[in-house]
């Protein structure tokens, strides 16, 4: 996210690869501290999602939405402060292979529900135990 | 291109810029990925090649979810998922993994700083904690196949363990890549091939913790929460 | 010891497939021992089979595309010959052997023809075109080939020992289950192509990150050749689409040797889940074949039109669209299974617009040629066939796209001709003149243009003679996979197929001849200038056949169409540029591993298929050992010095300062480029 364009220990200048990070004595508090809040970001966000299952607080059909939006969360948060994913330009074919990626997926998955999902509707099955 | 000369440090042999994987060339827009900078650097390529890959096996995990999304209630009579899942173990598995990722990312620091010593510390309890999970989980799937809930008994469990089962191999291999890792650090030391193999190996590790967050939600949670 | 392997698994009792291999094996024998006696091995050791430079890898893909080509042909020789006998006769394939014939045609045509053909292609040219020295990563490259071929060995031992798949080329479930198909055929079909696949998806990671990552200098996106668009589109489908076909083949493979029940009928299993899951595969996978077959053509088209080709942002919007929307139809190819109207009508809706793209290119290839200079070259001739019958692939696939349609001809012959029609057009057509292209830069020497267009013009008739009649007969009622039949209504068509796989036949003939002809007379078809065709783009710059650095200096792109925009200034200046300053190079070193690699896991796959499970772990950890003794070894490069860099180079300016010295040349460029609708554009 900064400013200056980032050289790796080969003296290169350009896009950085995901994963990346400039790790020197300097900033070695600074890294430290990303991944410390990394940790306990992902970790609140595993300990609400357990929570919300037990706790009576949350409208029941609202329960699958709250999960999923909080391995949403957890997920960004982990690509963030763990693979250093970031918005800067030289990150732009790394977020653009994810995106594609994740379309991919979403499709994969939300075609397969919606497609079988038809099918069992209008395919009465043979014997009731299937 | 004389922007391009100060930014350069002056590579040590006189060698060509543009060899496989090397250099950044002579345009004068630094970003390679738009193009007119010349090859990139080989830790771009190589991060970034990991990348694709880790993507293709989001891609790979996500048939299996679809997969186990599909099948969710052909449970064939068999006993259900909720009926035998036991949350406290999903619990501690998902913070096993959690710190094990965790003190990956400190290792990845101490390996930037060329310190051996606290690299091979962080990457061996980074092992140890993802031992830990490949233990539980394998508890985890002993006790159910003890409680009638083996793959062989209905479509569910089939996709339960294929998709749990999937991210514990990727687990196995990636502790023994992680040990394959500790010993290239320590004869090899932090040589610029060995620091991209480290920088691979973060990404896989990390990912396969982002993974386990989708798998904890659909498998366990969700599962429970219908 | 041997799991299920006894010596009952060789079919003693069956001529056929027994002659065959013997046959094969024998030649094999032949080979090895000519390659031994004469001493030829240390040289294919050092210089193809260790090999990571990706001009090699592929030729050997390729190669092995065309030997594997031969082998498909055979088995699509039987089954046209069993259906020509078999009207009220029983024909001379039983049907357990036919069933083989026909799932091995598929799966050896599109993983282990198609496939390799297209790589191959894609990694001799594209970094060429990207003006670079290799692809990211050549150890990977080499074993991607190797794990390919490893496939392809395995599908070829099943002819000996024990059977092939006849569970078809995509094997359905519950067919391919274990209760169904208890042999060995389908454990063949299933670790064959997950070993393949590995390669394959090793192949699409390192394209990917070759164009995205490492081109020449000002090489922006926009100034790529459109082959290595198609071909960024192409690798980025196999990263998407073959985790899939992993994934649920792995699924059928859990099913089959630990009993769970992903789609069995018992259980709870839905067997349709296999068939959702491999045709989200299999969609894409089309268009992994067809789109670098659409670069080579936009390639070519462009070449012989002496014009840059029409309309470049949109092709490569074209593409990329195509790459997208391949996600969105695959259920158009189970129409039939059951799901409601909306669904189908989606996926119909979804099919019908991924042919606008498509017709984006046609037109485009066609307004390239419009007033153009065409020369009738063997590759644009190909070109031309291809263009025409494609679009008549595409029209009746429209047509497929119609669920209620579809419905009619369902697993009928039509669809069978129908993506013939669009495979062998685009895919084969495209190959055939992307060898022919190419060929020249590989080796120095053209093919020989006689028997090249011998063999498309055979092709092209002997397809329509095929594949029309095929057509009707499809709409007459006939179904796929028939052993045999009793319909008098069919039998005319069935023979003039027949007929027509003789012409292609004849092409086939033509087409070895092609290649041992111009080998015998490759002085005469020598081509010095490196530059044969007169060419656009960067691979025509290097010499033929490149040196293993490809280029002395990386050229330095300042346009579209670069290599183009070079000549130009070295014919109005009358000189090429100022001599560069010489550098040493660095290249990466041969390894053995991908070939070690492949080697065990021939050995692990094997040992599966028969359940000899010490083997298993054999393979598996000799494999592992592999890659840590590949990521321990110290020198990763060698050097190649400035003044054999100097050398090579010289030779190469020598050769185009004599081009440039000829009138003649100068004036036939000059002519081209003297037509106003010849001036590049694309400037981008």
């Amino acid at each position: 996210m900064t400013d200056e364009r980032h050289m790796d220990e080969e003296g290169n200048v350009g896009d950085v690869g995901p994963g990346f990070m400039n790790a020197t004595p300097e900033s070695i508090r600074e890294s430290v501290q990303g991944y410390l809040i990394g940790f306990v970001l992902a970790a609140l966000l595993t300990v609400a999602s357990f929570y919300v299952l037990r706790t009576g607080l949350i409208w029941a059909p609202g329960i699958v939405v709250m999960l999923a939006v909080l391995a949403v969360a957890q997920i960004g948060v982990h690509l963030v402060f763990f693979m250093h994913l970031t918005t800067a330009p030289d990150n732009t074919n790394n977020v653009l292979a994810l995106v594609f990626g994740i379309i991919v997926v979403v499709l994969i998955i939300g075609g397969s529900i919606w497609i079988m999902g038809h099918l069992n509707e209008r395919v009465m099955p043979m014997y009731p135990s299937m | 291109m004389s922007a391009t000369e100060v930014l350069r440090t002056p590579h040590p042999l006189d060698f060509d810029p543009y060899k496989v994987g090397h250099g950044e060339g002579g345009g004068h827009d630094y970003v390679t990925g738009h193009g007119e900078g010349g090859p990139a650097s080989k830790r771009v390529i190589v991060g970034y090649g990991f990348w694709l890959f880790l993507l293709s096996d989001i891609i790979l995990f996500s048939c299996l979810f679809a997969s186990h999304a599909v099948l969710q209630t052909a449970t064939a009579g068999g006993p259900t998922g909720p009926q035998l899942f036991d949350p406290m173990s999903v619990a501690l598995e998902t913070a096993c993994l959690l710190i094990s990722s965790f003190l990956c990312g400190l290792s990845a620091v101490a390996a930037g700083v060329r310190n051996q010593l606290w690299t091979q510390v962080f990457l061996f309890f980074t092992g140890i904690f993802g031992l830990a999970f490949l233990l539980l989980e394998v508890r985890d799937f002993t006790s159910l196949v003890a409680r009638g809930a083996s793959p062989q008994v209905s479509a569910f469990w089939s996709s339960f363990f294929a998709v749990v089962g999937c991210h514990g191999c990727h687990v196995t291999v990636g502790l023994l890549w992680l040990g394959t890792m500790m010993a290239q650090v320590y004869f090899k030391g932090f040589r610029p091939n060995v620091m991209r193999r480290l920088v691979c190996f973060n990404l896989f590790w990390h990912m396969l913790d982002l993974i386990w967050v989708a798998l904890f939600t659909i498998v366990y949670l969700i599962g429970e929460g219908r | 010891m041997f799991g299920k392997l006894t010596l009952n698994a060789i079919p003693f009792d069956q001529p056929i497939p027994l002659v065959a291999g013997a046959f094969v094996f024998l030649v094999l024998i032949a080979v090895i021992a000519w390659v031994i006696v004469r001493g030829h091995l240390p040289y294919l050791w050092h210089e193809w089979i260790t090999s990571v430079d990706h001009k090699r890898i592929g030729v050997m893909y390729t190669l092995l595309g065309l030997v594997m080509l031969v082998r498909g042909f055979i088995d699509a020789l039987m089954m046209r010959s069993q259906q020509a006998l078999a009207f009220n006769a029983p024909g001379y394939l039983p049907p357990e052997h036919y069933d083989q014939v026909f799932s091995a045609h598929g799966t050896i045509m599109i993983f282990f023809a198609a496939m390799p053909l297209m790589i191959g292609l894609m990694n001799f040219a594209v970094p060429l075109q990207l003006g670079v020295r290799d692809v990211a990563f050549p150890t990977f490259n080499s074993t991607s080939f190797w794990l390919t071929a490893t496939g392809a060995l395995l599908v070829n031992l099943s002819l000996v020992i024990g059977e092939f798949s006849r569970a078809m080329w995509l094997p359905y479930p519950p067919l391919s289950e274990y209760r169904y198909s208890p042999d060995v055929g389908v454990d063949y079909y299933l670790w064959a192509l997950q070993i393949a696949g590995v390669g394959t998806l090793l192949t699409g990671i390192n394209f990917v990150t070759t164009i995205l990552k490492i081109r020449a200098p000002g090489m922006s996106y926009l100034r790529m050749p459109v082959f290595c668009w198609t071909a960024l589109a192409a690798n980025l489908l196999i990263i998407a689409a073959f985790p899939v076909l992993t994934a649920t083949l792995g699924m059928l493979l859990l099913d089959r040797y630990l009993g769970f029940h992903f789609f069995t009928n018992s259980g709870g299993g839905n067997m349709m889940m296999f068939v959702n899951l491999i045709w989200a595969w299999g969609h894409p996978e089309v268009y992994i074949l067809v789109l670098p077959a659409f670069g080579i053509f936009s390639e070519v088209i462009a070449t012989f039109s002496g014009k840059p080709l029409f309309g470049y942002r949109s092709m490569v919007l074209a593409t990329m669209a195509i790459c997208l929307i391949s996600f969105l139809v695959w259920l158009h190819h189970f129409f039939t299974m059951g799901a409601g109207g909306n669904v189908n009508a989606v996926f119909g809706i979804a099919t019908a617009i991924i042919a606008v793209p498509t017709g984006v290119k046609i037109f485009n290839w066609m307004f390239t040629m419009y007033g153009g200079r065409i020369r009738y070259d063997t590759p644009m001739l190909w070109a031309l066939g291809f263009t025409v019958t494609f679009v008549i692939g595409g029209m009746t696939g429209v047509l497929l796209s119609v669920p209620p349609a579809d419905f009619l001809v369902h697993n009928s012959m039509f669809l069978v001709a129908h993506f013939h029609n669009v495979i062998i057009a685009g895919t084969l057509f495209g190959a055939f003149a992307g060898i022919t292209y190419w060929f020249p830069k590989a080796f120095g020497f053209r093919l020989h243009e006689g028997w090249g267009k011998a063999g498309f013009w055979l092709s092209f008739a002997g397809f329509y003679i095929t594949f029309v009649p095929l057509y009707a007969v499809g709409l007459l009622g006939m179904t796929r996979r028939l052993q045999t039949y009793d319909v008098p209504e069919w039998r005319p068509w069935v023979l003039a197929a027949g007929v027509g796989v003789l012409v292609l036949c004849g092409a086939l003939f033509c087409q070895v001849m092609q290649f041992i002809v111009s080998i015998r007379q490759r002085e005469s078809l020598r081509d010095e200038t490196g530059d044969p065709w007169n060419g656009r783009s960067l691979e025509w710059s290097t010499a033929s056949p490149p040196p293993a650095f490809n280029y002395a200096v990386l050229p330095n792109v300042q346009g579209g169409e670069p290599y183009w925009q070079i000549k130009r200034r070295a014919i109005e200046s009358q000189q090429l540029t100022a001599e560069p300053d010489y550098k040493p190079i660095e290249l990466p070193r041969n390894s053995p591993t991908g070939f070690i690699t492949a080697f065990f896991c021939t050995i692990t796959g094997f040992a599966l298929i028969w359940h000899i499970w010490w083997l298993v772990g054999l393979g598996l950890f000799g494999a592992y050992v592999v890659f840590v003794w590949f990521a321990w070894r110290d020198r990763e490069e060698y050097v190649i010095p400035a003044e054999e860099v100097a050398r090579a180079d010289r030779a190469r300016r020598r050769a185009r300062e004599e081009w440039l010295a000829q009138d003649a040349a100068r004036e036939e460029w000059l002519a081209t480029h003297a037509h106003p609708s010849a001036q590049p554009v694309g400037q981008a």
